[in-house]
């Protein structure tokens, strides 16, 4: 591929393509076996400097570029989705959010914490989804003085259960529909708050997901990110940001898992030569292969319109679109491929067909990303 | 759905039977056995109770004596509830359906017994080298006056783990590919037979699969079934009829992930106060699995109209197969992806779906080898 990385761009990718290598891949399988938390690899992260990678110095972060966050989270991606994704719901979600709407002190305090690793964050968003009439915000912040009261129930928030801190969206102005939602900061040791449980989950086990509860949950206005009434817009953009990284993510378990189905077919003998002889394999790979390169220039270039400050709704909700599908579709021929040793567990590829489908999740909405591109195009 | 009206009243009967066995046994434990990877032994004396297994096996011997489109129904049925459940109930079939076309009446009453008292069987042809190319098996029957003395090992064999009785394929000519290939009845209790391992899945999990190790395992000659060297010749016969049933449990499952998504999107409401179904590009996204199931069931019970009417009917049996499991496996991921987040955890019941299904494509011939076949039979006329 010709896209043309810089110096600093190409040393990320490979110094994490090492990193990846030494700290997370002796703990992938294991994490996910065990639904365990990888506690350790979230401080090697830290140290490495990587919750930081685009944020501002003068938080701590290295300011490397929205383009070098995108190609770190794609590397880790090949050996741990869960991994990666304790990294994008820190920076590119809770990280993404402060930086923008925070204030000096919010920064202060959580921004840099949040880039030293000292204090893990989420984003809560989305609410439980399968009884009759659920749907989305419902959790509501009831101004009271000078305070917000929080009452209502978060779910599938990533981070959760582990983190320090949560950006939580509840509903403020029930009456205007575009700003209707406000952003709160919660730590997690306000009253009123409670993790209720952890979320058992098809794949990307490294990173647990919670459902949350708010009873009478009192937080000064201090907490609220951003102002009241500018919920949605932090968390459409976030979204969109924190889409670009997933789609980074989705490319990275799809690249993983083609070479392991490359290698497999090279080895794999039937009918007295190598299945990587039969078209029928060829044309599986070509397949992935190009669907893999295609998808990769669309999440490089958006990440680039990112640290340009462009507009990237339109782009986030491509990616969305055709990379989740390219995704799922790449890791059910590698399985193909592997016959059925690919549906062992002791085969990585088991646990990449899992893991891919877990990011650029359709949350909750009727908003399917056609009506975002459509919109864009028609509007 | 309600119960097909267009079936004949005692072909209903059994639908009713099989969804009434599937919303009392399957449908509440499929979760558990999946989580932990547990063969649930209750399912064939239960389902011997409800007049359903083993079903391919006719009434004189003992069996529930259905028609071949009653055996297509229960399939569907106990698929909506879980595919490895079906899998254990109906793939389960597959040597019995060999031992029944080509067996003696010996073979035939011992092989059945077992499981009309609602035990397993088993299939064991392939070997960690030979899978899609079954004629370079490696295990061997060798005779030995009046017994074969059998040596090798087979991976991925299903249920035998708890069978009673397995078909096993070995070869008694070495050289000769498929047509050295002979079918034996092998018990497993027989001095040699070790389960060496159980493999843990990323889907069927509670279906048990099992490395089988053959050392110096000695059955008497009365355990060959039919002649030397037709053991493929069987076992592909008995193919055509059974990786129909493969497709009949993936209409089964797709019809669950289309059923799960139908339901949410009904009962989701958006910010907007509206259900999601209330939106044309959510409705008509399920109106394209809906057509795509459909398409599949109709696809799979015309093997069911060839078999009785006495045509040809291989190449539509793997058009059957591959459409259908092709189909499910696009329909269940769909749904995990009209679900979200919920899709993706294990409150609910798609991400399962998705984990159950990738192996309808691979096993009873993997897709690959399904589209061999048809575009040899086409290219053939
Ligand atoms: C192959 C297949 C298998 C299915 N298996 C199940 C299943 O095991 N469990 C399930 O809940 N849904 C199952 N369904 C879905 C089910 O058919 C319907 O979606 C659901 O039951 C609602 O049906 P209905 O009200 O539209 O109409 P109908 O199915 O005609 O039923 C009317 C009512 O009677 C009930 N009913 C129907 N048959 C029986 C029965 N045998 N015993 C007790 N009550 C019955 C129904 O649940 C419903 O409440 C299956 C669907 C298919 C296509
Ligand atoms: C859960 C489970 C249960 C099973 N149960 C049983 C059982 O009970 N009994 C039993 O005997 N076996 C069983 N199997 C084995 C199953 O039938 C084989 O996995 C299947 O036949 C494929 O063989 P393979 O895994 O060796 O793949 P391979 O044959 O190595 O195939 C690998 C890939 O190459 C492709 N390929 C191979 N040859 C060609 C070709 N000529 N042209 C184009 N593409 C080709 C295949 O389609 C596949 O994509 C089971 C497997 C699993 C996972």
């Amino acid at each position: 591929m010709s896209f043309q990385l810089n110096e600093i761009q190409e040393l990320i990718q490979q110094n994490t393509r090492d990193f990846a290598k030494e700290y997370i891949e002796p703990i992938a399988g294991q994490t996910d076996k065990e639904n365990s938390f990888p506690q350790k690899v979230v401080e090697q992260l830290a140290g490495n400097d990587y919750f930081g990678l685009f944020l501002p110095e003068e938080f701590g972060g290295s300011e490397a570029g929205y383009l070098s966050f995108v190609l770190a989270v794609e590397e880790m991606a090949k050996v741990s989705a869960g991994v990666a994704a304790i990294l994008i719901n820190q920076s590119a979600l809770a990280g993404y959010a402060l930086n923008k709407w925070g204030t000096p002190d919010q920064k202060k305090s959580y921004l840099s914490s949040l880039i030293t690793g000292e204090k893990l964050g989420a984003f809560a968003l989305a609410e439980p989804g399968a009884a009759p009439g659920a749907g989305p915000n419902k959790l509501t912040a009831v101004k009271d003085g000078g305070d917000y009261i929080l009452n209502g129930r978060k779910s599938y928030v990533a981070n959760g259960g582990q983190a320090d801190f949560y950006l939580v969206f509840g509903v403020t102005d029930e009456e205007d529909p575009s700003r209707r939602m406000s952003s709160f900061i919660i730590e997690t040791q306000t009253p009123g708050f409670s993790v209720t449980r952890t979320i058992g989950k098809m794949g990307q086990r490294a990173c647990p997901w919670a459902e949350l509860s708010f009873e009478n949950v009192r937080v000064t206005a201090g907490q609220l990110l951003g102002n009241e009434g500018e919920g949605s817009i932090i968390a459409q953009e976030a979204k969109a940001v924190a889409n670009v990284a997933e789609g980074a993510l989705v490319i990275g378990v799809a690249q993983a898992g083609m070479e392991e189905a490359a290698n497999y077919a090279k080895q794999r003998i039937q009918f007295g030569q190598p299945i990587a002889n039969f078209p029928a394999i060829r044309n599986m790979l070509a397949e992935m292969s190009t669907n893999i390169h295609l998808a990769r220039l669309a999440v490089y270039d958006a990440a680039n319109m990112i640290e340009q400050g462009k507009n990237i709704f339109t782009e986030a909700a491509m990616i969305k679109l055709f990379v989740s599908r390219i995704g799922q579709n790449s890791l059910i021929d590698a399985v193909q491929v592997h016959g059925g040793y690919g549906f062992s567990e002791d085969m990585v590829v088991s646990r990449y067909y899992r893991d891919v489908k877990g990011s650029l999740l359709i949350d909750g909405s009727a908003d399917l990303p056609e009506s975002f591109i459509a919109a864009d195009l028609l509007d | 759905m309600g119960i097909d009206i267009s079936l004949t009243p005692e072909q209903q009967k059994i639908q009713q039977a099989a969804r009434e066995f599937t919303a009392k046994y399957v449908i509440p434990n499929a979760g558990k056995y999946d989580r932990a990877g547990e063969f649930p032994e209750f399912l064939g004396p239960e389902a011997v109770k409800a007049g359903i297994y083993p079903p391919a096996v006719p009434k004189e011997y003992g069996g529930p004596g259905l028609d071949l489109l009653s055996q297509a129904i229960i399939a569907e049925e106990i698929g909506y509830g879980c595919g490895s459940f079906a899998n254990i109930l109906c793939g389960n079939m597959m040597s019995a359906k060999l031992v029944l076309l080509a067996g003696t009446e010996e073979q035939k009453k011992l092989y059945t017994k077992p499981l009309v008292e609602g035990g397993y069987a088993g299939f064991a042809l392939t070997e960690p080298g030979s899978g899609s190319d079954a004629g370079s098996i490696s295990t061997q029957a060798r005779p030995d006056g009046d017994e074969y003395v059998l040596n090798g090992s087979k991976c991925f064999a299903s249920f035998c783990g708890y069978a009673t009785n397995i078909v096993v394929f070995a070869s008694t000519s070495p050289g000769k590919g498929v047509k050295g290939l002979s079918a034996f009845i092998v018990e497993m209790e027989r001095e040699g037979m070790t389960v060496a391992s159980v493999e843990h899945k990323l889907g069927i999990r509670s279906s048990n699969s099992v490395e089988l190790v053959l050392k110096n395992v000695r059955v008497p000659k009365d355990h060959l079934i039919g002649s030397e060297g037709e053991g493929f010749k069987y076992a592909m016969k008995a193919l055509d009829t059974g990786r129909a049933a493969v497709g009949y449990v993936a209409v089964g499952v797709a019809q669950r992930a289309l059923d799960e998504a139908v339901k949410y999107c009904k009962e989701y409401i958006d910010v907007n106060g509206q259900p999601l179904s209330a939106h044309q590009s959510i409705a008509f996204r399920l109106a394209d699995m809906a057509i795509q199931v459909e398409a599949a069931r109709q696809l799979a019970r015309r093997v069911v109209r060839l078999q009785e009417s006495g045509a040809p009917y291989t190449t539509e049996s793997c058009m059957a197969k591959t459409f259908a499991t092709d189909t499910a496996m696009r329909v269940c991921a769909e749904s995990v992806t009209l679900l979200g987040p919920y899709g993706y955890s294990q409150d609910g019941v798609v991400e399962k779906l998705m984990r159950d299904i990738k192996i309808f494509q691979i096993f009873e011939g993997s897709n690959q080898i399904q589209r061999l076949v048809i575009s040899r039979n086409l290219l053939a006329r």
